[in-house]
């Protein structure tokens, strides 16, 4: 399948450090050629539902056409709770909007799956854009955006995101958020330390170290623990969206973990903060995701009427490790590229511009490996992330500030230093998602999104930086939004109305009902909902 | 640790009660899932080491004393008994509010009005030991009751949160919170980026305006 390592470290060896050079195919055909979107019988077209007609990959369709794992009889007498806001969601988009909201005068219960910051945003690494070099501007930012995204994305939404950017740093460090400072750099007066994320076309990426997640996560985290009016419900996955007689979202339906029951939550206003997908591995892949990324948020929205967009798009993170197999798919951050390090493939060659979108990267990346040019090692095939050649030119930089990357590459038994990771491209990111305006509003009355749950501000492709803005920008807009919503009609007649209307449709389609969904964990997390109800897990 | 990469038997260790069978080269995490057990808690960045959810504690064959760990960062050993640890929130919540720190001349004095133990400190050294990152945790501590702010943050760049050293205090100082409330309060109150604070002048003067409609925003239309 590949050349054996051995050959390949020899050829390696032998050209660091290999010189760049061009991306013989071009764009378009690479991309329709090897990235994982375009795979033959791939893709399923959705048959029920707001987005009927769209094509979606088999294993989100299964769950999006499933039914939900309540019954009526489930809900009755359950204990309900009452707040004004009910965030589901507990990680960097759901404490933003669980904050605003709060400090907006709403009551806020903020539920999650296992605990308040357990989600994708800790393991974020790179960075976060925001337009505030001299040389750059907000258009700048707002073009590099829809280039990445193949022009598929909302411009209404990325003019909102870019021209939050600056303001969401301030709020940032206003919640005790720390960022890099360039080269010497005073605390007081100085400059932020900016990279350049791949294909943007000034240095915007501000950073904190290689785990600007992780900073960013425990700021947050501390400030909604901190901040009265919010109550938190670890272990409270929702199950299903609460509807009144008028088709308004009303709240959610949670499983309660700890006891195995069902608490019912009523509420004036819902964001729906619950992330992406990774942890469904589309098309087999490894994902660099957080254990709770199975789609809730997207089955749940979706069964209550809400359009989805671009779900056919997923990104591919270009670097995830391919040896060992026990850290398979976990992620060296696009940081180590955007500081310098090559990409290598077993003939010692560089076969991409590193710092291209990384669609393009990932594509390439596979290119290399179907045509027989990867390196194999113990069964696990990849192209070498040349990082001794990197520290030999930039000594220090993988001790000082690509932390992460180097932990790794302990664990996975070598020294990054002396010798080149192996990587290929693992599950990172959902591009699309639930249809939203810039207030976070869905066309279901009540309901909101934030976060990696919502589509239309990527488009085809993420830009890296631009997650942890979102979260930020539309997890305030999100927040603002409800706690108004909250303030208007409360619901009325709340139940499950719309499961019948739902289960109608699938049957129309010859859709199965035995199918449950959302699935709260992945498949070998040994647990199934439906039976576990009313189990204590 | 014992060397078990070259290991070719199957490696046999007990968690949670749970006689486990696993292949060498294995988190316990990932053993634990093998095993076929439910994973509901205890579990969070699968082994980036970030999140802190999968706290253990572990009795390596042959030592006497138990040692806590993270689940997704140790690899299951021949005759290991291992447990996990349920999360506890610190029992006491020390409470503050950012956002009213506005006179930074008081800062300072912030941190023994909101954690007064910290200056009860032991020395024990059981937040050290607990702590699966290594960081200095008890020197933190005493540089926060002395008023070092910015030193005291720098030792907790690298906490993920675990909240082992909270369990670990007998004096309920809560360690990683009050590494958190200086890093906190560092920031908040020192960092004041000028390209930042520019740009944000350029956009409430209305200077950074966004033409949805120029040629960079549309795709390249063929000649």
């Amino acid at each position: 399948m590949g050349i054996p390592y051995a050959r390949a470290i020899d050829a390696w060896r032998a050209a660091a450090p290999a010189a760049p050079q061009a991306c013989a195919l071009a764009v378009p055909e690479l991309l329709r050629g090897f990235h994982p979107d375009h795979r033959p019988g791939g893709m399923r077209v959705l048959r029920a539902g707001a987005s009927a007609g769209s094509p979606c990959p088999a294993e989100l369709a299964d769950l999006l056409q499933a039914d939900s794992p309540l019954e009526d009889v489930d809900i009755a007498g359950a204990p309900m709770l009452e707040t004004d806001v009910l965030v589901i969601g507990g990680g960097g988009a759901g404490c933003v909007a669980a904050l605003t909201a709060a400090r907006a005068g709403a009551r806020v219960l903020l539920a999650t799956k296992l605990r308040i910051g357990d989600s994708n945003t800790v393991m974020a690494e790179g960075g976060i854009q925001a337009a505030v070099g001299a040389e750059d501007s907000l258009q700048r930012h707002f073009e590099d955006t829809l280039r990445a995204g193949h022009f598929a994305a909302d411009k209404a939404l990325v003019a909102a995101l870019v021209s939050d950017g600056p303001d969401a740093i301030r709020w940032l460090i206003q919640e005790g958020m720390s960022f890099d400072l360039a080269e010497g750099a005073q605390r007081m007066g100085g400059t932020l330390l900016r990279k350049t994320p791949g294909g943007a076309s000034a240095a915007r990426l501000l950073s904190y170290r290689d785990f600007t997640g992780l900073e960013l996560m425990r700021a947050l985290r501390e400030a909604t623990l901190l901040q009265p009016g919010i109550v938190t419900l670890d272990r409270h996955p929702a199950v299903e969206l609460l509807t009144d007689d008028r088709g308004r979202c009303a709240g959610a339906a949670l499983q309660d973990l700890g006891r195995g029951r069902t608490v019912l939550v009523r509420s004036g206003a819902t964001v729906l903060a619950t992330g992406g997908s990774g942890r469904l591995h589309v098309a087999g892949f490894p994902t660099s995701n957080h254990y709770g990324a199975t789609a809730d948020g997207l089955v749940l929205a979706y069964r209550l009427g809400a359009p989805l967009r671009e779900v056919d798009s997923f990104q591919y993170h270009p670097t995830g490790i391919a040896w060992p197999r026990h850290l398979e798919g976990a992620l060296v951050s696009e940081a180590a590229r955007s500081s310098g390090a090559a990409l290598v493939n077993a003939l010692g060659h560089r076969f991409v511009e590193e710092l291209r979108p990384r669609d393009v990267v990932a594509a390439a990346i596979l290119r290399e490996i179907a045509e027989g040019r990867g390196v194999e090692r113990d069964g696990c095939t990849g192209v070498f992330l040349d990082t001794p050649s990197l520290e030999q030119a930039t000594p220090g930089i993988l001790g000082r500030s690509l932390v992460t990357l180097t932990h790794l590459a302990r664990r996975a038994g070598i020294d990054a230093a002396a010798e080149p990771l192996l990587v290929r491209p693992t599950l990172h990111y959902q591009n699309g998602g639930v249809a939203i305006d810039p207030a976070c509003r869905t066309v279901v009355p009540g309901l909101l999104c934030a976060g990696e749950v919502t589509g239309g501000l990527h488009g085809r492709n993420r830009m890296m930086g631009n997650a942890l803005l979102e979260l930020v920008a539309f997890g305030r807009r999100a927040g603002a939004s409800a706690a108004a919503d909250a303030r208007g009609e409360r619901p009325r007649n709340v139940g499950l109305t719309h499961l019948a209307d739902w289960r109608r449709a699938l049957i129309v389609q010859g859709l199965p009902l035995g199918r449950k969904a959302p699935v709260i964990f992945p498949a070998y997390g040994n647990f199934d909902i439906a039976p576990a109800r009313g189990r204590a897990a | 640790m014992a060397d078990i990469s070259t290991l070719a038997e199957p490696v046999r260790f007990v968690f949670d009660g749970h006689a486990i069978e696993t292949g060498v080269r294995t988190s316990l995490l990932q053993a634990w899932v093998g095993a076929g057990l439910p994973l509901t808690e205890n579990v969070g960045c699968m082994g980036q080491g970030v999140c802190g959810a999968c706290r253990v504690l572990v009795r390596r064959a042959g030592e006497r004393l138990a040692c806590t760990a993270l689940a997704c960062e140790t690899l299951a050993e021949p005759g290991m008994q291992v447990s996990f640890l349920d999360h506890f929130p610190a029992s006491r919540p020390h409470a503050y509010d950012l956002r009213a720190l506005t006179d930074s001349w008081t800062a300072i004095d912030r941190i023994d009005a909101v954690f007064p133990e910290a200056k009860n400190c032991r020395h024990c050294s059981g937040c050290d030991r607990a702590c699966p990152k290594g960081i200095e945790v008890q020197r933190m501590v005493n540089l926060a009751a002395a008023g070092q702010a910015l030193a005291a943050a720098d030792l907790f760049d690298h906490c993920v949160m675990c909240n082992l050293c909270v369990a670990a205090c007998p004096e309920h100082i809560d360690p990683a919170h009050l590494g958190q409330f200086v890093r906190r309060m560092t920031a908040s109150l020192t960092l004041r980026p000028s390209d930042l604070i520019m740009r944000l002048h350029e956009i409430e003067e209305g200077r950074q305006p966004i033409d949805p409609d120029a040629p960079g925003a549309n795709p390249l239309v063929a000649p």
